[in-house]
């Protein structure tokens, strides 16, 4: 999926994350994770990214993410929707999504 | 005789909130019904949709029954949510203003297409109506008969006094309404959903509307918030002379199997298959939630 | 039971009765209805305005919450909306000034600390990734040397004064860097005045030019450099832009000096380079000390060369004048320009 506009998806609220995806000015993907439990989760919450991003094909673009203490499926859920609006994507292939 | 289904407490959640859905499923209602429609904002629905579709495939939500509120099919946002909440393995689609019984049939299509493409078990979709007009209320027999799938009709009180052109108030503005439904979720022995109550400082007018619905017969009813779920399930909870007198009537029955009798009796009177079954029923639920407090 | 919350927007230059509530909630929590802000975010209960946050392009301005809804959670989702309406206008980035008392509060909606001016402002913008991503792309282009010069120029447009600036400076250092401003504001636009610089200091050896950044002379460091009249600037208004340099963009490039012209015409400009002083050198402030080093002026015909002189005799048509002031590259765009100028008045 290509990336062509900045878009975000979630909230800052609790158990919630805030998902902004945008191009990348140097055409490759950054993942940025900020997160209160960093330390604990930190690395979790990266490796759920990437494979969600990677399911999606997604190979450039700025993607961060400010986490409230999200479960994954809520990391899942936010990542996927902030990339389908940065791809102004309306179609949905759910195998990918699944 | 398998236990019944209890749907006392169905616990309705804005699909957008991720609080909610991480927390929801501690509070134990019997069914969780994930919202997509009234309570997500027009900007909100695509990301809604995918936590829906995500909280579906945790495991948690496995263990409960799971009902999505899906917007109308008519609506951009209908076919894509439906897409997902089969996909997801959502047990019931709860159809939001079903007027006729044409718009459960078309629904009921559209399930029918995309558990065929996603490989679902043909007929696990269930499907719950929401009667919100007066239309529906008038078609609610013909609703409730329009397909095997249907496992319950709802009453939305909202959008109903709405198109009533009048407003909640002491229960009087539905009281056709509730009727209605009910005799027809009974007639093709569905269930029957009522109201939800919106004012959640008012503790003793959720009782009584609660034990209202009750008495006339509901299997359950929406809520909104947490807090009114233990309250809801001591409304049906069995008073103990009630769990009493059921433990007699299923020991009378017990007696006549084991003795070969073809009637059962209880204290000279006959005791037919209905009342053994509510009898059963009543100590299930004297089982789940205790006795009336 | 408690009604619900409202949100909407308000254009403060078409809606008086609106923006005079607003205004009133601002000055409830001592604060003015600054000029410039182009929509505000606005949340009301009941009819009732309880809280408000204005845009001006990618800068947020003007945040209020009325007393009865503080420490709440109106506050987050206030910030929110605002993102998702600044995002709407196209503006996904967002920078946010605030005492630096209310920093705090902003955190918790997501917004993170650039810099901070004691008892004056704090600086902060909508992400975790931005001055940090900046800065890891300076890194990469360190260059070793005990004295590492830095010179941000407008240029606009490039002259031979210009020119001089870079040349000197470039001479005794072990390298310079080169800042070209990025905002569009200037009368030559980015991408012009940015080639003609690069034209203008192809010959010169050891410097590295940078585009400009958000966070270098932009209107989210600096808004008073882009306001049409400049009048006094306070001290105070340079502070956030030269803090900002010194405790992020020179640690990593490793920037021990910055050269600036001397400045005999403009007093925003005159202000900003004594200001460099004040908030560069002070060993006592945070962030290594950066030497300000005053370059006098490159002169032609007895007068210091300037930018402005040069759109002026641009306007005028004297590209005779204006040969002499300027490298062949800028005497050419200027001349397109104006006869491009010309052909759209006909």
């Amino acid at each position: 999926m290509e990336i062509v506009q900045a878009a975000m998806a979630g909230t800052l609220e609790s158990s919630d994350l805030l998902v902004k995806v945008s191009p990348h000015d140097e055409g490759r993907l950054e993942l940025v994770v900020s997160s209160q439990v960093m330390r604990q989760f930190g690395g979790q919450i990266r490796r759920v990214a990437l494979e969600t991003l990677a399911r999606l094909e997604v190979e450039a673009g700025l993607v961060v993410i400010e986490d409230k203490g999200a479960l994954d499926c809520a990391i899942r859920a936010r990542i996927q929707a902030a990339v389908l609006r940065a791809a102004r994507c309306q179609e949905l292939d759910w195998r990918v999504l699944a | 005789m398998t236990l019944c289904t209890l749907r006392r407490s169905m616990l309705f959640l804005p699909a957008s909130s991720a609080a909610m859905l991480s927390t929801a499923f501690v509070h134990r209602p019997d069914s969780i019904m994930f919202d997509l429609e009234d309570a997500v904002a027009l900007r909100e629905k695509d990301s809604a949709r995918l936590m829906m579709f995500h909280a579906l495939r945790n495991p948690v939500y496995r263990e409960l029954e799971t009902v999505v509120r899906i917007n109308p099919l008519a609506t951009p946002f209908g076919l894509p949510d439906l897409e997902a909440a089969v996909r997801a393995g959502a047990d019931v689609i709860r159809l939001p203003k079903t007027d006729t019984a044409a718009d459960l049939l078309e629904l009921e299509a559209q399930v029918e297409r995309i558990e065929m493409v996603c490989g679902r078990p043909r007929g696990s979709t269930r499907l719950m109506a929401a009667i919100e007009s007066a239309s529906g209320v008038v078609n609610a027999v013909a609703i409730a008969m329009a397909s095997p799938r249907l496992m319950g009709i709802a009453l939305a009180g909202f959008d109903y006094v709405v198109d009533m052109q009048t407003e909640r108030g002491d229960g009087t503005e539905l009281f056709y309404a509730r009727c209605a439904v009910l005799h027809a979720a009974r007639a093709a022995k569905i269930d029957a959903f009522d109201v939800v109550f919106g004012d959640l400082d008012d503790e003793a007018g959720f009782i009584r509307e609660a034990e209202l619905a009750r008495r006339l017969g509901f299997n359950g009813k929406s809520l909104i918030n947490p807090r009114q779920i233990e309250l809801l399930h001591n409304v049906y909870a069995p008073t103990a002379a009630e769990a009493a007198h059921a433990g007699k009537v299923l020991a009378a029955a017990d007696a006549a199997e084991r003795d070969g009798l073809g009637v059962v009796s209880l204290n000279g009177k006959m005791i037919d298959a209905p009342i053994i079954n509510r009898a059963r029923r009543v100590l299930q639920l004297a089982a789940t939630s205790g006795i009336r407090r | 039971m408690t009604e619900p919350l409202e949100f909407g927007t308000v254009d403060p230059g078409r809606e008086p009765l609106a923006a005079a509530e607003i205004r009133q909630l601002l000055a409830a929590c001592e604060l003015e209805l600054e000029a410039g802000v182009q929509v505000f975010l606005v949340c009301r209960q009941g009819g009732q305005l309880v809280a408000c946050a204005g845009l001006e392009g990618g800068i947020v301005k003007c945040v209020a919450v009325a007393e009865a809804h503080r420490g709440g959670s109106l506050s987050l989702a206030l910030m929110h909306e605002l993102g998702c309406l600044a995002l709407e206008r196209g503006h996904s980035h967002l920078f946010l000034y605030t005492r630096p008392g209310n920093a705090a509060r902003f955190q918790g909606c997501g917004f993170h600390p650039l810099v901070e001016v004691p008892g004056w402002a704090t600086l902060m913008e909508n992400t975790p990734a931005g001055i940090q991503g900046c800065v890891r792309g300076l890194r990469r282009q360190r260059r070793e040397g005990g004295r590492i010069g830095c010179v941000v120029l407008n240029a606009n447009p490039f002259t031979l004064g210009h020119q001089h600036l870079v040349r000197s400076a470039a001479r005794a250092c072990d390298w310079l860097h080169l800042f070209v401003v990025g905002e569009d504001a200037s009368a030559v636009p980015f991408r012009d005045r940015y080639s003609l610089v690069r034209a203008g200091v192809a010959g010169i050896e050891r410097v590295t030019l940078h585009p400009g950044s958000r966070y270098l002379i932009s209107r989210a460091t600096f808004p008073s450099y882009f306001i049409k009249d400049r009048c006094i600037v306070e001290t105070c208004d340079t502070a956030v832009d030269l803090l900002l340099f010194r405790q992020h963009l020179a640690p990593a490039l490793g920037i021990t000096h910055r050269y600036v012209g001397t400045e005999p015409f403009c007093r925003l400009t005159r202000k900003y380079n004594e200001d460099m002083r004040t908030w560069l050198e002070d060993p006592a402030l945070p962030g290594p000390p950066v030497q300000v080093a005053e370059l006098p002026r490159l002169e032609i015909g007895g007068r210091p060369v300037s930018a402005s002189e040069v759109r002026r005799l641009q306007a005028a048509g004297d590209f005779a004048r204006m040969a002499a002031l300027v490298p062949p590259a800028t005497l050419d765009l200027m001349r397109e320009r104006h006869a491009a100028t010309a052909v759209a008045a006909l």
